[in-house]
């Protein structure tokens, strides 16, 4: 009892010390721009441009994708900063030097980053409903939550496997670039599958948010939770299957810089 | 000017291109910006549009390769002079006889014209991989196109970088500074799609006319006098920007010795 204590105590705490010591930089201005305004504008342009190639009745396909896809700001870019801020920062000794729970440590790492994902996923509908008049009269509200959560947690689940990978490589933000806009392009966010070529209609499904972006899609059009649910236990296999591949890599990471003595080499 | 230094000049921006392009092959950061995104957004833009004909794909070519020299513009060139100043090369660079705009113009000279190579890999895409038929309407003027592009955004640089490195703050927006050139300029979209209200904002910038100018030369029907107008707005606003930026860099230089704050991290 008393070390699953310890090891959620471990896990919220250091969440948001991690949050509070790695993300020390980011004053308003800066999370507005890239939290706030970068999103809004990313979903009007890819709106445009899915009016300017489909007509203005398809806009809200364009709308509830990207404004889906948001959570890979926090998901990817986020989660990534925290796993590989500690190596940046020079604390991954310290940490690897503790005894604490290594899942805990791990997993701390996406909380603050799943609940910042979600509000940016809430303000990406909310710009949709304001400057596009997105219809969300049909939708089942507690359907929509649902989704949103798990797509941020199976986005997030990716994230941690790139947090990992950015202690083992110099050029992460070249990958993690390269991730955002794969989602971009396969997820579904703004292409629909069915129009994209059979192994990359594949790969889609390998990819988290493919399935969080059509259940979302549906429940805005009157789904329940009933009928999406294939989608949203699918969505959460993907971000649990990146989760744990993550998690291996972490303590692979551990185990071979210690017997290195690699940790704080780059 | 003299010719002497002129030629001067030259020799100085050569050499910071040669060297900027020889760095930049091996950044990540930069190969994603000027390669790897615009070729993306190629194949998003072109899957979107469903793109049928070799017209269609050859706007959504140029349109992608703009947002490739937008984005390199912004966050490479917009960085030019703060890199120098992270490496602690910038006092050795003002200390010495070339105009450090001389230096920065051939940096984001060099920043610029890399991105050109996402318009050509988006074209050898899309006719190899979708067999698109592609041509240039206006070969010639889509070369002068290009080439007034080109300056209007390294003089453009030549605004953001000074403006950067003195105001940290407006620095903090940069990430929510790239998708509204990419609407307000129409490179991959009329403008005519957007509010009544944003057409002005889009006459203001350069950008937008250099996709006017290059959307035109190399699709059917554009009048020569709608280029030739794009064109012309290109030359004015790269000679405006110029001019900005020579009082940027005045006042940057000032500032900076006066503050003692030349290689302030």
């Amino acid at each position: 009892m008393t070390r699953i204590v310890n090891n959620l105590r471990i896990f919220f705490q250091g969440a948001m010390l991690s949050y509070i010591a790695l993300f020390a930089w980011l004053r308003p201005i800066t999370y507005l721009a890239s939290k706030v305004i970068m999103p809004l504008n990313q979903l009007l342009f890819f709106t445009f441009l899915g009016i300017s190639a489909t007509g203005k009745d398809s806009a809200s396909f364009y709308i509830i994708g990207n404004a889906v896809q948001i959570t890979a700001v926090s998901g990817i870019y986020g989660v990534t900063f925290s796993v590989g801020g500690e190596r940046w920062s020079g604390t991954l000794p310290y940490l690897f030097g503790t005894p604490a729970n290594r899942m805990s440590i791990f997993l701390g790492r996406a909380l603050f980053h799943i609940l910042d994902g979600i509000l940016g996923v809430v303000l990406g509908f909310l710009w949709g409903v304001l400057l596009f008049g997105l219809d969300l009269s049909k939708t089942d509200f507690g359907a929509l939550a649902l989704t949103i959560l798990i797509t941020t947690l199976s986005t997030s689940g990716l994230g941690l496997l790139m947090g990992s990978l950015s202690l083992i490589t110099r050029n992460i933000m070249f990958v993690n670039n390269t991730v955002y806009f794969l989602l971009l392009v396969f997820s579904g966010a703004n292409i629909p599958l069915d129009l994209l070529p059979k192994a990359m209609h594949t790969f889609a499904q390998a990819l988290p948010l493919t399935r969080g972006i059509a259940a979302a899609r549906e429940i805005v059009t009157g789904a329940g939770v009933g009928q999406v649910r294939g989608y949203l236990i699918g969505e959460f296999g993907v971000g649990l299957m990146y989760a744990t591949l993550g998690y291996f890599l972490f303590r692979w990471f551990e185990i071979q810089a210690k017997r290195r003595g690699t940790l704080e080499d780059f | 000017m003299t010719v002497r230094k002129f030629r001067s000049y030259l020799r100085v921006i050569l050499s910071t291109f040669e060297m900027t392009l020889r760095q930049n092959v091996l950044d990540g950061f930069i190969v994603f910006t000027v390669l790897i995104q615009p070729l993306l957004i190629a194949l998003l833009a072109l899957w979107m549009l469903q793109a049928k004909s070799g017209e269609q794909a050859i706007y959504v070519i140029v349109g992608s390769g703009m947002t490739g020299l937008w984005s390199s513009l912004l966050f490479i060139s917009g960085n030019s002079i703060t890199a120098e100043r992270w490496s602690g090369t910038l006092e050795v660079l003002v200390g010495q006889p070339t105009p450090i705009q001389v230096i920065i113009f051939g940096k984001n000279l060099a920043h610029v014209s890399q991105s050109l190579g996402s318009m050509i890999v988006a074209y050898l895409v899309s006719s190899i991989l979708f067999g698109f038929h592609l041509n240039v309407q206006q070969p010639i003027l889509f070369i002068l196109s290009i080439f007034l592009t080109v300056i209007a955004f390294v003089t453009f640089g030549l605004i953001i970088a000074p403006i950067f490195i003195m105001n940290p703050g407006v620095q903090g927006w940069q990430n929510a500074m790239e998708f509204p050139v990419y609407i307000l300029s129409g490179f991959l979209f009329p403008i005519a799609l957007l509010p009544d209200w944003t057409t002005p904002f889009s006459y203001l910038l350069a950008p937008y006319w250099a996709a006017r100018a290059l959307h035109g030369t190399t699709s059917m029907g554009t009048p020569l006098a709608e280029i030739g107008f794009s064109l012309l707005m290109l030359i004015i606003f790269s000679s405006i920007y110029i001019i900005i930026s020579n009082f940027l860099f005045r006042k940057m230089l000032y500032k900076t010795r006066e503050d003692a704050t030349l290689g302030f991290q």
